[in-house]
């Protein structure tokens, strides 16, 4: 009886050692956005378990559906997440407000663009290291501006001309994005040109001339050069017809240069495809350069310690080296200067992208909460000046009554007035 | 009089051609844009001859994980018809044989009711209770959808099978709960067909509950082919491809109980 | 006799009881919820705690023009399809309703739309209409006409929107009505025929007015469906270009699940809810007058 006892004891004990062993492997849960670089990432992860011994319990998700997760998670105080990918001109006031970011106090940040380390940190210390960068360029085609003999514009005078003499009844003259909230962001950078912004220290003011002029020459160009239907056009619907040869200027974000010249999609040959910087503006040529993704720790996370490894790991210099030689337009500046990957990047991107480094403006939408809601209201401008192509005579009424709606979304978030 | 009946006669066959032919068109074009390369969907003027390709088909199943979603589809839709089988059937025995009305509207209310209308109580009490992204919050939601149509189509069947039946067996010292399980629901055979065919087919289509609710791992079919449009530029050969993949099983469902599918859509309205 | 047991006793509510909990519990339990919410200011993106506002909401989305548009675009889309939808559906279902070779086929097709799964329709639909590269342009120029824009622009968006909800469900009507007509007994049909009557006139007073009660549930069926449409606009045009597609429903996804607005959201859902509500017991009004 004794001897059953005592191996029962035994057992137990056991049974509850290797139970505590159990408790002490290492595990943390990732959140990754479905984007070509946490593809990378996960492909990459089981490296690091092997090297680190933890455990990443990743769950890839569309953009969409991760800030929704997100949000509910940590707003609920439902959360897991240790480490998550995130869009900081998103979601990332909005996060950061809410105290879900956890500072960044111990990373080195010199190896990013200092305009775009400026929206990542907010007061004292970064709230999320950059993953990926991209800024506004002009894609062309050189064979059609050969033909038409046009030179590549490098002022918005210049940029209209070109557009009105290379379009014709198969080709439009230039395109960009014309789908109200989608539009914002590729609106932003003729706004900064034409000397306006969309919000100043806290409150809305795209209403001021040099916004409204902004936006009337955006709709002017595309409502009078732009392919057809133009308003219910993002970059999807854009990519396919410049693939086609049916656009010969598209003023968008850098990352689509890879998927441009896949020969497997495009029927123009790769050669004829140029990329330049956005044309100046009467008042500035500061195109934005933001940060489309990055990567952060969850505040309420129990495994800190593990979610810093994984953080370290994810951006560190190889991974970024391994990113841009997949076609990934990547945050740190020390990969552009690296010449086993310049070899593989067109010197246009490059070109480009250390221009922007230098000029570019680190924000493409209102930077606030209500980011959707504020896209919407803009994109309601941006409709109705490309359907009356540029001449709409509501539009600075319009837009007054946009930015009273925008300020009151930042009054109701508590963001009105704080810079 | 003879010519000017087979005249009218051709002309009833033409205009019956020229129905079916605006029916038919879009699943046509669908399914030839689905062989087609990039190039030759995005081609001006539209393509009737090119040479068709399977590299969409091949992209849908092997890229896209089109399998797995498949298999999330059919689990949800299976298990919430299931289970409003379970349910419904007592349910429908009852409002027809105890003339329940106020239940059998009650039951309506569920299929008038815009779904958006619960769905964000659900999502929140569901990521409040660990629920996002799960086969249990998604099949409760297609339950709402399936549980109405077993209920309205089994309670009419119920009505057409005669009391006399279970009286006579209950006269001979059967229960109520055996007489509906021994007798009734034997010779339910075609309403029951009736309520599983059309229920799967409306949870199957399905978009809104599963776009809330689920996420990477439950995703099912009408997600992931809209997924599909906003995830890369727009692939026109793939997303039809998809689209040729998520319509089959419902028509081919059509197909073999054809009938039983018009008799549930139609009966409710005929009887009143 | 044996001695009825406590299930068999209670069978008149044990029978309907799990279905009845199910429904309390998934259906009337989340809209006293919503109803519940609309009274708060929860917004998921601030951060701040639930507070009781009372009828601020209300107030708000009231006078929000976004909203007033919203509704106005819903009872449309709905009207317009559905009347369309139902002239059509019945001419069609008179046209076949006699035998001929392959009526089973016809009425197979007929079939296909109903159960195609309305996100793809959606966008098989979208590629017909793209501006640029679409058929329906395609068709248009080749017959001289000059293309439009067809979703793409505000001004067609909904009539477009509306082709596409009478492609997918004129045959649910035409099926129901070609059931309703199979129903119909021969007597009166002959007696008219006996009087001499045109074949205009036995569709005009005797086809028509016998098959009315059936038409008019079809109706409702479409007219509770087509208020709530959501499928087909979310995934041709998420409520765009701006808000000219934005119905009732769409408003009200986006402010829950794009907007986090809960408390304004739920104001939304609350008046789709009585939208529905009223019109289906307006039109139940309609039938039943109509039947004595």
């Amino acid at each position: 009886m004794k001897k059953i006892l005592a191996s029962t004891v035994v057992l137990m004990s056991s049974l509850c050692l290797s139970a505590t062993a159990f408790a002490q492997t290492k595990e943390i849960r990732v959140l990754l956005a479905n984007h070509p670089y946490g593809e990378l990432l996960k492909a990459a992860i089981p490296d690091f378990e092997k090297q680190s011994g933890i455990k990443v319990n990743f769950e890839s998700l569309q953009e969409g559906q991760l800030t929704t997760k997100l949000t509910t998670e940590f707003a609920t105080k439902s959360s897991s997440v240790d480490v998550f990918m995130t869009r900081p001109l998103q979601e990332g006031k909005m996060f950061n407000r809410n105290g879900w970011y956890e500072p960044l106090t111990t990373q080195d940040f010199s190896d990013y663009p200092k305009n775009v380390m400026s929206v990542a940190a907010a007061g004292s210390a970064p709230f999320l290291v950059p993953l990926v960068t991209e800024w506004q360029v002009l894609y062309y085609r050189k064979d059609l501006f050969q033909a038409a003999g046009v030179e590549v514009p490098k002022t918005f005078t210049e940029l209209e001309a070109a557009a009105k003499k290379l379009n014709s009844d198969t080709v439009a003259g230039i395109a960009s994005r014309g789908k109200g909230a989608a539009a914002v962001t590729q609106l932003s950078s003729y706004v900064y040109n034409f000397g306006g912004q969309y919000i100043d220290k806290g409150v809305a003011v795209f209403d001021s001339a040099p916004a409204v002029e902004a936006i009337r020459y955006y709709g002017k160009l595309l409502g009078s050069y732009g392919p057809k239907g133009v308003t219910s056009m993002s970059w999807e619907n854009i990519m396919p017809l410049f693939q086609a040869g049916k656009v010969a200027m598209w003023t968008d974000a850098s990352v689509f240069y890879g998927q441009i010249v896949d020969p497997a999609k495009t029927q123009v040959p790769a050669a004829n495809f140029g990329i330049a910087n956005l044309p100046a503006g009467p008042k500035a040529s500061s195109p934005f350069l933001v940060t489309s993704w990055g990567i952060a720790v969850a505040k309420q996370s129990k495994n800190k310690e593990l979610a810093f490894k994984f953080l370290d790991w994810a951006t560190s210099k190889e991974l970024a080296a391994k990113g841009m030689l997949s076609n990934i337009t990547m945050a740190r500046s020390s990969v552009w200067k690296d010449p086993k990957v310049l070899e593989s990047v067109n010197p246009g991107l490059v070109a480009t992208r250390a221009y922007a480094a230098e000029n570019g403006n680190p924000l493409d939408r209102p930077y606030m909460s209500a980011v959707g809601e504020a896209r919407d209201q803009i994109g309601e401008l941006v409709i109705e000046s490309i359907n009356t192509k540029g001449e709409s005579a509501n539009l600075a009424a319009m837009a007054k009554d946009k930015v009273g709606r925008v300020n009151d979304l930042l009054k109701d978030s508590g963001e009105y007035g704080q810079p | 009089m003879n010519k000017n009946n087979r005249l009218q006669n051709a002309l009833f066959y033409v205009v019956v051609v020229f129905i079916s032919l605006v029916v038919l068109f879009p699943f046509l074009w669908m399914l030839s844009s689905s062989f087609k390369t990039q190039t030759d969907i995005i081609a001006w003027p539209p393509k009737l001859i090119f040479s068709p390709t399977l590299q969409n088909y091949a992209k849908v199943f092997g890229e896209q994980d089109f399998l797995k979603y498949f298999i999330n589809s059919t689990v949800v839709g299976g298990l919430a018809v299931g289970l409003s089988l379970v349910i419904g059937l007592p349910a429908a025995y009852a409002i027809s044989r105890f003339t329940q009305r106020r239940l059998a509207l009650f039951i309506l209310l569920a299929r008038l009711m815009p779904g958006i209308s619960f769905l964000m109580p659900w999502y929140i009490i569901a990521s409040r209770l660990d629920l996002m992204d799960t086969y249990v919050a998604l099949v409760l939601s297609h339950m709402l959808i399936a549980l109405p149509i077993v209920v309205w189509i089994m309670s009419a069947y119920f009505n057409s099978i005669p009391v006399e039946l279970e009286e006579s067996a209950m006269v001979d010292g059967a229960t109520r709960q055996y007489a509906f399980w021994a007798i009734i629901l034997p010779m339910s055979g075609p309403g029951i067909i009736t309520a599983v065919t059309l229920s799967f087919i409306f949870s199957w289509n399905n978009f809104m509950f599963s776009q809330v609710l689920s996420m990477e791992k439950t995703k099912t079919l009408p997600i992931a082919v809209y997924n599909f449009v906003s995830y890369a530029e727009v692939d026109w050969g793939g997303v039809m491809a998809a689209a040729v993949a998520i319509m089959a099983p419902a028509i081919i469902l059509t197909m073999i109980f054809q009938k039983f599918v018009v008799k549930g859509l139609t009966m409710g309205a005929v009887k009143g | 006799m044996h001695k009825p047991s406590f299930i068999e006793k209670n069978i008149r509510i044990l029978f309907p009881l799990p279905a009845f909990l199910f429904i309390a519990l998934l259906m009337i339990f989340p809209i006293v919820y919503t109803l519940a919410l609309s009274f708060t200011s929860w917004n998921l993106t601030s951060g701040a705690p639930m507070r009781f506002i009372g009828l601020r909401n209300y107030g708000q989305i009231l006078l929000e023009p976004r909203f007033v548009d919203a509704i106005v675009r819903t009872l449309t889309f709905t009207i317009c399809a559905v009347v369309i939808e139902a002239v059509l559906g019945t001419a069609i279902a008179i046209i076949l309703n006699r035998a001929f070779i392959g009526k089973s086929l016809a009425k197979l097709l007929l079939l296909l739309p109903l159960v195609s799964t309305p996100v793809a329709v959606g966008i098989i639909f979208n590629l017909f209409y793209d501006p640029t590269i679409g058929l329906a342009n395609f068709a248009l120029s080749s017959l001289g006409l000059p293309q439009g824009l067809w979703v793409s622009s505000a001004a067609t968006v909904i009539p477009s929107l509306i082709i596409v909800d009478v492609w997918q469900w004129t045959p649910m009507i035409t099926l129901i009505v070609l059931a309703g007509l199979a129903g119909l007994s021969e007597e009166p049909f002959e007696a008219a025929r006996v009087d001499g009557a045109t074949q205009w006139q036995v569709l005009r007073y005797v086809t028509i007015p016998m098959v009315m009660p059936v038409i008019l549930t079809a109706v409702i069926l479409r007219l509770i469906d087509a208020l709530k449409t959501f499928d087909i606009i979310f995934a041709m045009t998420g409520g765009g270009p701006g808000y000219a597609s934005e119905t009732l429903n769409i408003m009200g996804f986006k402010y829950s699940f794009e907007y986090f607005r809960m408390g304004q959201a739920s104001v939304i859902l609350i008046a789709l809810f009585f939208l529905v509500l009223l019109c289906s017991m307006g039109i139940m009004k309609l039938r039943s007058s109509s039947e004595n």
